[in-house]
């Protein structure tokens, strides 16, 4: 049974994502930071991360960066719904959702999913990231 | 104290006339002396002369033996001597003319000058010796006719002077008239250039120096003025350009920025409405599959999932609008198919009480544009047109220009005009302000998300385009999107590249 690795700090999308994984057979783990995620890389033997962009303290892109240099083996989605922090974070050019995603590849992610997405969007995405690892 | 102010001719001729009543009196009465004195020098001369003249032909010869050649004598002095009187005596006796004055009495003494003894008679008496005869020559002259031609040559002497002075004022006017113009021609250019009017030259023809030089400085000093004003005209001209211009350019940049923040606001909201539709739809979707297909409840979870999605495509909307244009692939395409296959589209939707026209040019390049991008252009445009024109009859016509030098007031650059144009209610200049901005809609609720036209206002700025808009309430409103066209040195690039 594959391992994934949920980090994503809204709650209600880290409970979404665990649900149609476990009951399309993974062991789903979740964690709301990118620093317990590396603490629970190496605790635990994982197969994928599926991970948000845009969190506090360590973004999804250094994340991302991290595993890459520590766990290579571990297949990585970036997942973002894109925008902006709001006003007081305030860009002067809007980075988009799929420049978020665009970055997130750059980094090393195998892939990237924008939200909102179907439970078959997860699905076939983890698959094809396996999949990938397989081939 | 008052201060007279009157022409320089008249001053002039005041002056002349003034000097002239000093000095012609002088003139006059220095003169009338000399003549005088000259007329009265010369009679006394003349009838001292003659006196002599007669008394010596008294001495040499027989006059005073004889009473007869003596009366002869003396009445030849009053013929031809122009005497009065003439007598003499000889030891007491006396021997007149007959022809003298009878109202004059004998005088014993000599006058000494002209006119002495006030009896207008010059006397003279001489002695007259001969062989024993020791007698008196007496003689008076009318002193009058010599009076008289001193008067005349006074009088003439007077006129001269009068001639003369008429003459000199005349001179005087003549001159301070020529003198005059050349000042008065100064004066009015003066004038005219105090009240702005630079144009007229001081070229003033005077033989005086001073003038010619005075007025040569004037000239140069308007020269200069008239330089000074150009600079300062065009000086001004530019400021007003530059001020325009600036405006603009500000209004375009707080155009921009409230843009871009609502652009950045909506980018924050639509990544916390994705992260609340993730929950949604997932566990909607489990939920699906946990009940029974039997359930009552699968419908409205179904329903569910449909607003789900809808809320999705809206925020994909709104991402739309804070520059999620990423997935646009920006390359040279043909409007005109574009166009043909929005209107194929929209013509399914259009009532019929609506008329389409084209009026597309010949000629028409490739633009720099992504294909679907436009296309959403062109059914957003036509739909607001027809919207417009709900409920009534109208004409929604559209079209192509090719504009090859267009100016947008920064650079000029070949591009192609799409414009949309209907017969519509039109819209209040505040509306047209505003149109553009996100979330601004003249829609009821439920209409419509407000969105369409600031995402349409996102994709044109995308492509490197602008959008216009002019409206008229009651006539109609005409969209206008400038495309930035491909020139053929970039047609020739891009073919050559993927072969290269």
């Amino acid at each position: 049974m594959h391992s994934i690795l949920v980090i994503d700090d809204e709650p209600d999308v880290r409970d979404a994502v665990k649900r149609v994984l476990d009951r399309a057979g993974y062991s789903v783990r979740t964690t709301d930071s990118g620093v317990d995620a590396l603490a629970e890389l190496g605790r635990v033997r994982t197969d994928v991360v599926i991970t948000d962009i845009i969190m506090p303290k360590i973004d999804g892109v250094q994340l991302i960066e991290s595993i890459r240099k520590l766990f290579p083996a571990v297949r990585i989605i970036a997942i973002s719904g894109g925008g902006n922090f709001g006003i007081s974070a305030y860009q002067p050019t809007a980075i988009t959702t799929t420049a978020y995603l665009a970055s997130a590849e750059l980094a090393g992610a195998h892939m990237g999913l924008t939200k909102p997405f179907e439970s078959n969007d997860l699905i076939q995405a983890i698959e094809k990231v396996l999949g990938v690892g397989h081939a | 104290m008052v201060r007279l102010r009157t022409s320089f001719a008249t001053y002039v001729s005041v002056c002349v006339v003034l000097v002239h009543l000093v000095l012609l009196p002088v003139l006059f009465f220095g003169m009338g002396y000399v003549i005088r004195k000259s007329h009265e020098d010369l009679f006394v001369e003349h009838v001292r002369t003659f006196a002599r003249v007669l008394a010596e032909e008294f001495e040499v010869g027989v006059g005073l033996d004889s009473p007869e050649r003596t009366e002869d004598l003396l009445d030849l002095a009053i013929i031809h001597g122009e005497a009065r009187y003439a007598e003499l005596l000889d030891q007491g006796r006396g021997v007149r003319s007959q022809l003298s004055s009878p109202d004059i009495l004998s005088p014993r003494h000599t006058d000494l000058g002209f006119g002495q003894g006030g009896d207008d008679i010059y006397f003279i008496v001489l002695p007259v010796v001969h062989a024993g005869h020791n007698a008196e020559l007496r003689l008076g002259f009318d002193e009058q006719p010599t009076r008289d031609r001193i008067a005349l040559a006074l009088g003439r002497m007077l006129w001269l002077l009068a001639a003369y002075l008429g003459v000199a004022v005349g001179i005087a006017v003549f001159l301070s008239y020529r003198l005059s113009r050349p000042i008065h021609r100064l004066g009015d250019v003066s004038r005219a250039i105090a009240s702005g009017d630079y144009a007229q030259a001081l070229n003033v023809s005077t033989g005086i120096r001073e003038l010619h030089e005075l007025a040569s400085d004037l000239e140069g000093m308007r020269r200069e003025l008239v330089g000074v004003n150009h600079r300062l005209q065009a000086k001004i001209k530019e400021k007003e350009i530059s001020e325009v211009r600036r405006e603009e350019l500000q209004k375009q940049l707080r155009h921009r920025q409230r843009l871009e923040t609502v652009g950045t606001l909506a980018g924050g909201i639509a990544h916390e409405i994705n992260n609340v539709l993730v929950p949604i739809i997932l566990f909607t979707d489990t939920a699906l599959q946990d009940l029974p297909p039997s359930s009552a409840s699968r419908a409205d979870l179904v329903r569910v999932l449909a607003a789900a999605r809808r809320a999705k495509d809206v925020v994909k909307k709104i991402l739309t609008f804070s520059r999620e244009l990423d997935d646009a692939k920006v390359a040279p395409i043909d409007l005109r198919s574009v166009l043909t296959e929005g209107l194929q589209l929209f013509s399914v939707l259009a009532p019929p009480s609506i008329e389409i026209r084209t009026e597309i040019d010949q000629g028409i390049p490739l633009v720099k544009a992504d294909a679907t991008l436009a296309l959403h252009l062109v059914i957003n445009l036509c739909t607001n047109a027809y919207q417009a024109m709900e409920g009534a009859e109208g004409v929604l016509t559209v079209g192509l220009r090719y504009q090859e030098h267009a100016d947008d007031g920064s650079v000029v650059q070949p591009r192609v005009e799409f414009w949309v144009s209907d017969t519509g209610h039109g819209m209040d200049s505040m509306t047209v302000e505003r149109i553009f901005e996100p979330f601004f809609t003249t829609r009821s609720v439920g209409q419509g998300t407000g969105l369409g036209l600031s995402v349409v206002h996102g994709i044109v700025e995308s492509f490197g385009g602008s959008i216009a808009v002019e409206s008229e309430i009651g006539a109609g409103t005409t969209f206008r999107i400038f495309f930035p066209a491909v020139t053929r040195a970039e047609l020739i690039d891009d073919t050559a590249a993927p072969a290269a």
